[in-house]
């Protein structure tokens, strides 16, 4: 028998999710008139007037004609929310666009999306046995709510740049103007905490969601999930329950240098990594995203120490699958639909619009795969996940040595999902691995031996001596590539430091080109180059800051700091790797690399982690995965759990 | 845009603010050249401004609003008592609901 509380519940958020949209003025639809390629008096004349749904009724192939783009004008007030705020018409080349603008004013999407996901999230399972809290801890408790409602609504200040755009009204130096965002925050975070502490056993079974639902708030630089990671991380630090502590003071003393080093005002237009990226260089906003970075972490690390023994793999894997179908689904349909498309980013939060290719078969003219991105950000990213599905489902098969119906729906939609991606690194890396876990999975330990490892790197060694020797000139222009590129973004006779420091090198030929040669072959074969030229070209550290780096997520100074040749677009660095040496410097990043390597040597290692682990590594060297929030979580958990054999048959 | 910039468009070349509050009598010249403008306050009274010094210091005393802006004002502070309301029901549910089932 179906749960009356369950359908009382659906139709709730189908009232909230149509609700807005019918909030239009008392015109027929004989008055309103369709969009035209000449003018549009009546839209101009008649501002925050039409409903969405009017328009709709009145101009009804806006919802399926592919040169219609429905855009939300989150700068807009109150009472022109779910109504049209305006139009826009575009010709490129014989194609003629209309952009139109829907109201979402940001006050109003802090507290409907959020209350709509808050919704979804209460769907899930609840704990079998409630955890009685005494009073200690419920005041705890409560002060960690204040603190995340706080550092939000401090973010809204010390990012004042970026939300400058996203409010009607909202004076930055009135402390009264911060009260309503505080109220919102708080009243949002304390039922998502609520849902949270009564769900806490099943709920990071559900992280593959995060590519389905990615929270962002419509108008801010913020994601409503993150909260939980927030509270859990300001609950360990008052409960001094954080494992490996040593760490967080080593953090601390970073944070130190890298607010004193604070210097300068850099803007980043956040783009598609909106949500998990510094938007201005600035001591306040530095200040928030160490805090962030910090808290979340600490927050990650605990919750994952807690739940390793509630993990179900069956479960999880179920859940990515459906996740994959999911994500498939919605991608093919919104990008035939331009008014699903405005439903899908507003409602599933996500950093992009749905992407508006049609056929994700395509070829260009080239006969090169045309990737698809669905609603994920990115290409690349999207076919990780897709990746990772298909290695989660083999291991779940494995497990439990059956295939059930989730797992036949995980490897269709991912294996479709991955070829449309086009992304060749996980394509490759998948099968390779696939074939090596069935060949090889008779023991559940790997034993790595040093010996082998280090004749391995010796051969490599080797070829790459005999490379420079019997083909010298190819061996130059491959060394060479990241160098050319960067030399051909520089501007003028501006130079970055780093780009100087690698043409010193070069005309001395020392060690450090030669390292550097290495890795612009890597670069090559990888078709990295450009990108990575553009990253060096840029790249303008100072001796510490080469060390240390600048700060969590903060990709502004880098971008801000040397002026290079313009580019199409902006490019990101196409390579966490790089990311994170601007965020946190070289010795914290080869820290980490040799206590990998240090892992791997040692005897408890399975092949899951193998796998994954190596999966990640090639993948978070090639692209921006772990600027997104998602794919951050995502890889923190894989890792941790298939370091703990949760994986494991 | 600044909200003086938006309301009384751009200042005129030469324009020297002039503090008047000591002068009782001061009384307000027309400019032929300025259009002349509505301002609002926030109680959403109305005056007419016929030159830019005089737009200027209605602005500057608080009479900078727009049936608009005053109307989202509005708006914003019933979302307040409605947060207000929403928050106190969030933190006293389990009371309230015990307090009625008995």
């Amino acid at each position: 028998m179906i749960d009356k509380k369950i359908v009382l519940k659906i139709l709730v958020i189908i009232f909230l999710i149509l609700l807005p949209w019918f909030n239009g003025s008392n015109f027929t639809n004989e008055n309103i008139p369709e969009i035209r390629q000449e003018s549009n008096p009546f839209y101009e004349i008649n501002p925050c007037k039409v409903s969405l749904f009017q328009y709709f009724s009145a101009d009804i192939k806006s919802i399926y004609q592919d040169h219609y783009f429905f855009r939300p004008n989150n700068s807009s007030s109150i009472s022109c929310f779910g109504k049209i705020t305006g139009v826009a018409v575009q010709q490129k080349n014989l194609e003629t666009n209309f952009i139109i603008s829907i109201g979402t004013n940001s006050f109003i999407n802090l507290f409907y999306q959020s209350s709509i996901w808050l919704l979804l999230l209460s769907f899930l399972k609840k704990n079998i046995s409630d955890v009685s809290r005494n009073r200690k801890i419920r005041i705890v408790q409560n002060v960690s709510i204040l603190l995340v409602t706080y550092l939000q609504t401090f973010s809204i200040y010390a990012e004042k740049r970026f939300y400058e755009s996203s409010f009607f009204i909202f004076d930055f130096q009135d402390r009264n103007s911060y009260i309503l965002v505080f109220l919102i925050f708080y009243l949002i975070n304390k039922n998502l905490i609520n849902i949270y502490l009564s769900r806490s056993d099943n709920l990071l079974n559900y992280i593959p969601f995060l590519f389905v639902i990615s929270g962002i708030i419509s108008g801010y630089n913020l994601i409503i999930f993150s909260s939980i990671f927030l509270y859990v991380g300001f609950n360990s630090i008052f409960f001094k329950q954080i494992p490996q502590i040593k760490y967080l003071y080593l953090y601390i003393s970073l944070s130190i240098w890298w607010l004193f080093n604070s210097n300068g005002s850099f803007y980043f237009k956040p783009g598609k990594l909106r949500g998990f990226t510094n938007s201005v260089y600035e001591f306040n906003s530095n200040l928030f995203w160490i805090i962030f970075f910090g808290v979340l972490v600490v927050g990650l690390i605990s919750e994952l120490d807690k739940f390793k023994e509630k993990f179900e793999l069956s479960t999880f894997s179920n859940n990515f699958s459906i996740s994959a179908f999911i994500i498939l689904l919605i991608g093919l349909v919104s990008s035939h639909f331009p008014a699903l498309n405005f439903f899908s980013y507003y409602y599933l939060g996500l950093q992009r619009n749905v992407v508006e290719q049609l056929n994700p078969f395509a070829f260009d003219e080239f006969g090169v795969k045309v990737s698809w991105r669905g609603i994920s950000p990115s290409s690349e990213l999207i076919g990780e996940f897709f990746a990772l599905c298909l290695l989660v489902s083999l291991f779940d098969i494995y497990k439990k040595n059956k295939i059930e119906i989730y797992n036949y729906i995980g490897v269709i939609s991912a294996g479709l999902g991955l070829y449309f991606s086009d992304n060749r690194t996980s394509i490759y890396l998948t099968f390779i691995f696939i074939c090596y876990y069935l060949y090889s999975k008779n023991s559940d330990i790997v034993n790595i031996s040093k010996k082998r490892i280090f004749i391995f790197f010796l051969i490599i060694l080797f070829i790459f001596y005999l490379f420079q020797i019997f083909l010298p000139d190819t061996f130059k222009f491959y060394g060479e590539s990241i160098l050319s590129k960067a030399n051909n973004y520089q501007y003028d006779s501006i130079y970055s430091s780093f780009l100087s420091y690698l043409i010193e090198s070069y005309e001395k030929k020392n060690f450090v080109f030669q390292i550097f040669s290495f890795f612009s072959i890597i670069g090559l074969f990888l078709n990295r180059s450009e990108m990575w030229g553009i990253f060096f070209s840029r790249y303008n550290p100072t001796f510490l800051e080469l060390y240390f780096g600048s700060g969590p997520l903060t990709l502004g100074q880098l971008y801000g700091e040397t002026y290079i040749v313009e580019t199409d677009s902006l490019l990101l660095p196409h390579s966490s790797f790089l990311s994170y040496i601007v965020y946190f410097g070289l010795i914290p990043i080869v820290f980490l690399i040799y206590k990998y390597i240090k892992y791997l040597f040692s005897k408890s290692i399975n092949y899951e982690f193998l796998i994954l682990s190596i999966f990640m590594i090639v993948n978070i060297f090639k692209n921006d995965s772990l600027n997104y929030f998602s794919a951050f979580v995502l890889y923190f958990f894989l890792l941790y759990l298939s370091k703990k054999n949760k994986f494991s048959g | 845009m600044s909200n003086l910039l938006e309301l009384c468009g751009e200042e005129p070349e030469g324009f020297i603010k002039l503090d008047f509050s000591s002068d009782p009598d001061f009384v307000f010249e027309n400019d032929n050249n300025f259009a002349a403008r509505q301002l609002f306050d926030s109680d959403g009274n109305t005056v007419f401004v016929n030159s830019y010094i005089e737009c200027e210091h209605y602005v500057s005393g608080g009479w900078g609003f727009t049936p608009i802006k005053n109307n989202e004002i509005q708006l914003q502070d019933n979302f307040t008592l409605l947060l207000l309301v929403l928050i106190t029901l969030t933190l006293f549910a389990k009371t309230i609901f015990n307090y009625f089932r008995k």
